[in-house]
């Protein structure tokens, strides 16, 4: 049996690895052994590889209790929902409705089951647009953690629930793209324009100040309207669809303790 | 085969306030093997949780207490999960499309015996056979849900019966297919039966069409509180005084036929007399209609659905007061033709007016007020999370005085709680709160598609008086069926559609009794004599002697 | 005709991937834009003839990303300056005036011919990438590549298949709520009725979950992967020992004062802890499968024709061959070194070794046929 300590631990290690595999750009002191792999491209590269494999143990470990049929169905077709939702919305500005459907079925599941559904959700949505690539595990992992926050966010319910899933869902509108730009930000290497690039030996204030630049002029357009978006979604539309998901995930009694008895009933 | 030791099933008590229930109680029988039977019961009866015991879904799947024991093939379902019994019981479900794992016809076949791990050789050689045996050569590669109802139920039952199991359970497998479809899947049963001598469990709503393929019926019966689930009996005689019986049987039963014939043939046999005696009665006179101003009317009216043309040229005008079924194949325009009513479809050209307005051009808040549409599947329409809620939501958005829904389904669904959320109503129940939701806003126009998929008797007894009532009260009211029983008893007139035209538009009699392929049971049983129900029968005897 | 090499079949899609992830590593080490077109075109005429055919061709938005791509980095470069100076001044924009803080940061200013042709090279190449993994995304679909995850990801890969499976029809089933939507006299499309939409797809959608949990369950779901309490521990124990590997290797590969042993040697022993837990997981697999995608002799040559010139370009960056990066200042046409362009080259070779994939082949006998017959 799964020891109740190992889900949180990995998750928690996993959290490290993947926050550095994001922003190692502002971390790499000069003269570190990154820096003199060599090719500027390099060191990306090494980031989707760990990623990747992450991605790939994570699923392994959340899933090694041998997930039984109803858990991987239910993460299925709401993974399935998620990928829908963003084929339909692939000629508009994007993730939103996505993220909507993530914030509130994590809510609905839980930090753990949450977690595999952001993963598979991505997966499921890169595979349906057939847009699977370098940039998948880094999704998959950011996406996971959208569901886990809000899974872990503070147990309230009603009014002040909605409020709480709208600011989260504004932040993560946000967020994401801040943090999933940052995977490929330091590929562009010095071919970026000054001021906005990764400069390998510059310390972290530059790259921030750069990273910054490159945020604002770049992404923050694209962002700044996703968040609000997602936002007003999950205000208005979160209450009732809660209701329904938690009825769902009630009644399909994930573990209904299972009795037999001899006789029959009286 | 399959062994049941006085079992019953019961589920605790859970955190949403209902009590502990029992499900199933005293389940004594045994199933012998080779024969093909079938389970029969209202809704509610449990005949799904006795299914489910049959591979140990029950309880391993579902939770709860098993009591008693169920021994499938000498395996005992305690120690057997369902995924243990894979290679002995076949289980299909339902919905098909819900079950299917996979997304082409050959991989959704191969998909069980790859978790089984059946060595490849083989498993491409019980693919092959599997395709032949279902008649599914044809259409091995293409995707599963671009084939039709009766293929993807028969792929569904190959994807079971590939893993080489030697029972058969089917949980209503023709209750939401078309008569032809159905046909399809009844033969393919048939042959596994004859030829291959599995043992089949088969629980299903539409008697009519399996009572005559039945060895052994196992009654079900749920009274106040007090469930009850009888022996193995034989057909004709579980017919005796089974709850719920096809028009065949209850002609039989009316007039005291004995033994009961089960068939439209052995039936035919035994009324010889009676049709001599009834003679050709006269034709009823035509309902005079010409004086109502009609409250549809459509002319020229033509729809594409991508290329195809899916109606051409339609014409048809409706009178208050009527009841119209259409009829017709699967895709001969029925839906297409509802749909152009309320607006939801564009028309290449022709003209419809409901009530008083085009509804392609009208707003969605005003089509409502002259015609309102229960579409098939009626929780399409349903989103609140209890029945008082969406009352409510109906009512706004009709703009309602508060209440008017509730009284309503008051009136047509007496004493549902309001509390209950819609999704764990019966399927008549959920039609009647769509159907209330509908009606509320009073349109004079009521136009329904397939209201009978997955009704028992019970609950199309409960809607056809409905429908007469609100025929009575000056409604129009528009019914896409292919239930021919339904339209027997319930349309004063039958319009059949073909490949999107007209071929057919007259009284119901006319219309049902002339036609091999619609006529209702009683019809083909009295044939020539154009009597279309068991009460129209029990009359015309009466009066004849 | 069957197992003859001309015959119609899918080739197996891991050769697809690799060489179409071999070419993204060739594109990757140049900027030179000849060459990047002449991998362009190589990669869309393999697509051409051996794709495999959906409903949509995915290299199309790859296509448009990647044209997107170049004219952000432009614009981009336009507004913000660049690293090179240039010397040929192709016009000014009004620069804005920023605080002492921003140092190095500026808006507006010269744009320079250099700048904008450096930042189009970069842009060619990073859409060449991209239409790199949107071909193998069009030659062979990712899902086919689902079919060979190891027994320990069983429960995910079985998830994601179901998604697949699931998602047109959640589609469907969307529009379906849509039209009836109208039936209660909606037609607004506010905010507030998105749970009218969501409600009735979403729970409609796992009531059905559960009548295909338990279609799986019935037909054998996990029967045949065996876990044990044994192999669960020790693929949990090389999990975290593998991801605390990853962690200080990680550590040592930033920071400068560590030790280097801490660096490299740390990450590749995590990592391969990590890839220890994914042997480990299960005990005994015993699944079989059903018309697996064989690996003959056209799968091994055109894995190796992508290889070909991913190895000749990386060599070449490697020993700073001329050519391969475009002169920056001053602006020059760049020469095409024929030995990389033979390279490159070779990877069409795939377009001629694969099979061709059989709906395409009957696509291509209809046309033929159509043909004749007018």
């Amino acid at each position: 049996m799964t020891p109740s300590w190992r889900t949180p631990a990995v998750l928690a290690l996993a959290l490290v690895i993947g926050v550095a595999a994001f922003t190692w750009p502002f971390f790499v002191t000069s003269g570190a052994q990154l820096n003199q792999l060599g090719h500027e491209n390099d060191a990306s590269l090494v980031f989707v590889v760990i990623m990747a494999l992450l991605v790939l143990l994570l699923l392994a470990e959340l899933t090694s209790g041998g997930a039984d049929a109803k858990t991987v169905a239910v993460l299925g077709v709401l993974a399935a929902a998620g990928g829908a939702l963003r084929v339909l919305s692939a000629g508009t500005a994007g993730l939103e409705p996505m993220f909507f459907l993530l914030v509130v079925a994590g809510r609905a599941l839980g930090a753990t089951k949450g977690f595999l559904l952001g993963v598979l959700a991505l997966l499921a949505s890169a595979f349906l647009t057939a847009g699977v690539g370098p940039w998948t595990p880094f999704q998959m992992i950011a996406c996971g953690w959208v569901c886990l926050g809000a899974g872990l966010l503070p147990p309230l319910r009603g009014a002040a629930e909605r409020w709480l899933l709208a600011g989260y869902g504004f932040l993560i509108g946000l967020g994401y793209g801040m943090v999933m730009n940052l995977w490929f930000w330091p590929f562009l290497g010095g071919s970026a324009p000054d001021g906005a690039g990764f400069v390998p030996d510059a310390g972290v204030t530059t790259n921030l100040g750069h990273y910054a630049a490159f945020y604002v002029t770049t992404s923050l357009a694209w962002d700044l309207p996703r968040g609000v978006l997602t936002a007003v979604l999950v205000f208005f539309a979160s209450g009732s669809l809660l209701r329904a998901l938690r009825r769902s995930v009630r009644r399909a009694r994930f573990g209904a303790p299972v009795e037999f008895v001899e006789a029959g009933y009286t | 085969m399959i062994e049941f030791r006085d079992v019953g099933v019961s589920y605790p008590a859970d955190d949403e306030g209902a009590g502990a229930t029992l499900a199933l109680h005293g389940a004594d029988l045994v199933i012998p093997e080779g024969e093909l039977t079938l389970v029969v019961g209202p809704t509610g009866s449990g005949k799904s949780t006795l299914l489910r015991c049959i591979n140990g879904l029950v309880p391993h799947f579902s939770g709860g207490t098993l009591h008693g024991r169920v021994l499938v093939d000498g395996r005992d379902t305690r120690t057997h999960r369902p995924r243990d019994l894979a290679d002995v019981v076949g289980f299909v479900m339902q919905d098909p499309v819900a079950s299917f794992v996979t997304d082409t016809v050959e991989e959704e076949l191969a998909y069980g015996m790859e978790s089984l791990g059946v060595d490849a050789s083989a498993m491409r050689r019980r693919v092959e056979e599997t395709l032949d045996l279902l008649g599914l050569a044809d259409v091995r590669r293409r995707q599963l849900r671009d084939l039709s109802g009766g293929q993807q139920q028969r792929v569904a039952i190959g994807a079971v019966l590939a893993s080489g199991p030697r029972i058969l359970v089917l949980d209503e497998p023709t209750s939401a297919l078309d008569p032809v479809a159905a046909e399809e899947v009844l033969a393919s049963l048939h042959r596994l039966v004859h030829d291959l001598g599995l043992t089949v469990v088969l629980a299903e709503h539409r008697l009519e069409r399996v009572i005559h393929h039945a060895d052994n019926v196992v009654l079900l019966e749920s009274g106040r509180g007090e469930r009850s689930v009888s022996g193995l009996l034989a057909p004709a005689e579980a017919m005796l005084t089974s709850p719920i019986y096809p028009p065949v049987i209850g002609l039989g039963r009316a007039l005291g036929w004995t033994p009961l014939p089960l068939s439209v043939r052995d039936a035919r046999r035994r009324a010889v007399v009676l049709r001599e005696r009834l003679g050709a009665p006269e034709e009823a006179p035509a309902v005079d209609r010409t004086g109502a101003e009609p409250v549809v009317a459509v002319s020229g009216l033509a729809v594409r659905r991508g290329t195809v043309p899916a109606l051409r040229d339609v014409d048809l005008d409706v009178a208050p007061g009527e009841i119209v079924a259409l009829m017709g194949r699967n895709g001969a325009g029925k839906s297409t033709l509802l749909a152009a009513l309320v607006g939801q479809v564009a028309r290449e050209h022709g003209s419809v007016r409901v009530g008083t307005l085009d509804p392609a051009r009208a707003k969605p808040a005003h089509i409502v007020r002259q015609v309102g549409l229960v579409p098939q599947d009626p929780s399409l329409i349903l989103y609140a999370s209890s029945v008082a809620e969406e009352c409510a939501a109906a009512d706004t958005d009709f703009g309602l005085e508060p209440g008017t829904s509730a009284r309503v389904l008051e009136r047509i669904l007496p004493g549902v709680e309001p509390t209950r959320h819609p999704h764990d109503l019966s399927e008549g129940q959920r039609l009647s709160v769509a159907l209330a939701l509908i009606l509320a806003s009073d349109p004079r126009v009521v136009l329904l598609d397939e209201p009978t998929r997955g009704l028992d008797y019970g609950a199309k007894r409960r809607l056809v008086s409905l429908l007469q009532e609100l025929s009575a009260g000056g409604h129009a009211v528009m019914l896409a069926t292919h239930d021919v029983e339904l339209a027997a008893e319930v349309a004063s007139r039958v319009v059949v559609l073909a490949d999107g035209d007209v071929v057919a538009d007259g009284p119901v009699r006319q219309v049902l009794s002339g036609s091999p392929a619609f006529a209702p049971q009683v019809a083909k049983i009295l044939h020539p004599v154009r009597l279309l129900t068991v009460d129209e029968v029990v009359d015309a005897a009466g009066a004849a002697s | 005709m069957a197992g003859s090499p001309r015959s119609p079949r899918l080739l197996h899609p891991a050769a697809w991937w690799l060489w179409g992830l071999a070419m993204a590593v060739a594109a990757s080490r140049t900027t030179n834009p000849f060459l990047l077109a002449l991998t362009i075109a190589v990669v869309c005429w393999v697509v051409l003839e051996r794709r495999e055919i959906g409903m949509t061709n995915p290299l199309l938005p790859f296509l448009l990303i990647g044209l997107f791509a170049i004219g952000l980095r432009v614009v981009m470069v336009g507004l913000l300056g660049d690293a090179v100076a240039g010397r040929v001044v192709l016009f000014r924009l009004p620069e804005v005036p920023l605080p002492e803080w921003s140092s190095g940061v500026r808006i507006g200013g010269a744009v320079t011919l250099e700048g904008v042709l450096v930042a189009a090279y970069d842009g060619l190449r990073m859409a060449t990438i991209l239409v790199c993994l949107g071909a193998a995304n069009a030659l062979a679909s990712p899902r086919r590549l689902l079919r060979y995850v190891p027994a320990t990801l069983y429960e995910a890969g079985t998830a994601v298949v179901v998604a697949l499976t699931f998602a047109p029809q959640l589609v469907e089933d969307a529009r379906r709520v849509r039209a009836a939507r109208r039936l209660r006299g909606h037609a607004s499309r506010r905010v507030a009725d998105i749970p009218r939409l969501a409600v009735p797809v979403l729970t409609g959608a796992l009531e059905r979950s559960l009548d295909l949990a338990a279609s799986m369950e019935s037909r054998g779901y996990g029967r045949v992967v065996h876990r044990t309490t044994r192999s669960t521990r020790l693929a949990g124990l090389l999990t975290l020992v593998g991801l605390t590997g990853v962690v200080i290797g990680l550590y040592g590969l930033l920071d400068a004062t560590s030790p280097t042993a801490l660096g490299i040697p740390m990450l590749v022993g995590g990592l391969l802890c990590a890839l220890g837990a994914l042997a480990v997981g299960v005990h005994r697999d015993d699944r079989t499968h059903y018309r697996r995608d064989e690996w003959h002799l056209p799968e091994t040559l055109v894995a190796v024709s992508g290889a070909v010139p991913a190895v000749v370009l990386s060599v070449a960056a490697a020993q700073h061959w001329t050519g391969l990066v475009p002169p920056q200042v001053p602006a020059a046409l760049p020469a095409v070194p024929p030995a990389l362009a033979v390279a490159l080259l070779v990877a069409a070779l795939a377009a001629v070794l694969a099979p061709v994939p059989p709906v395409l082949a009957q696509s291509r006998l209809d046309l033929r046929a159509g043909a004749a017959a007018a």
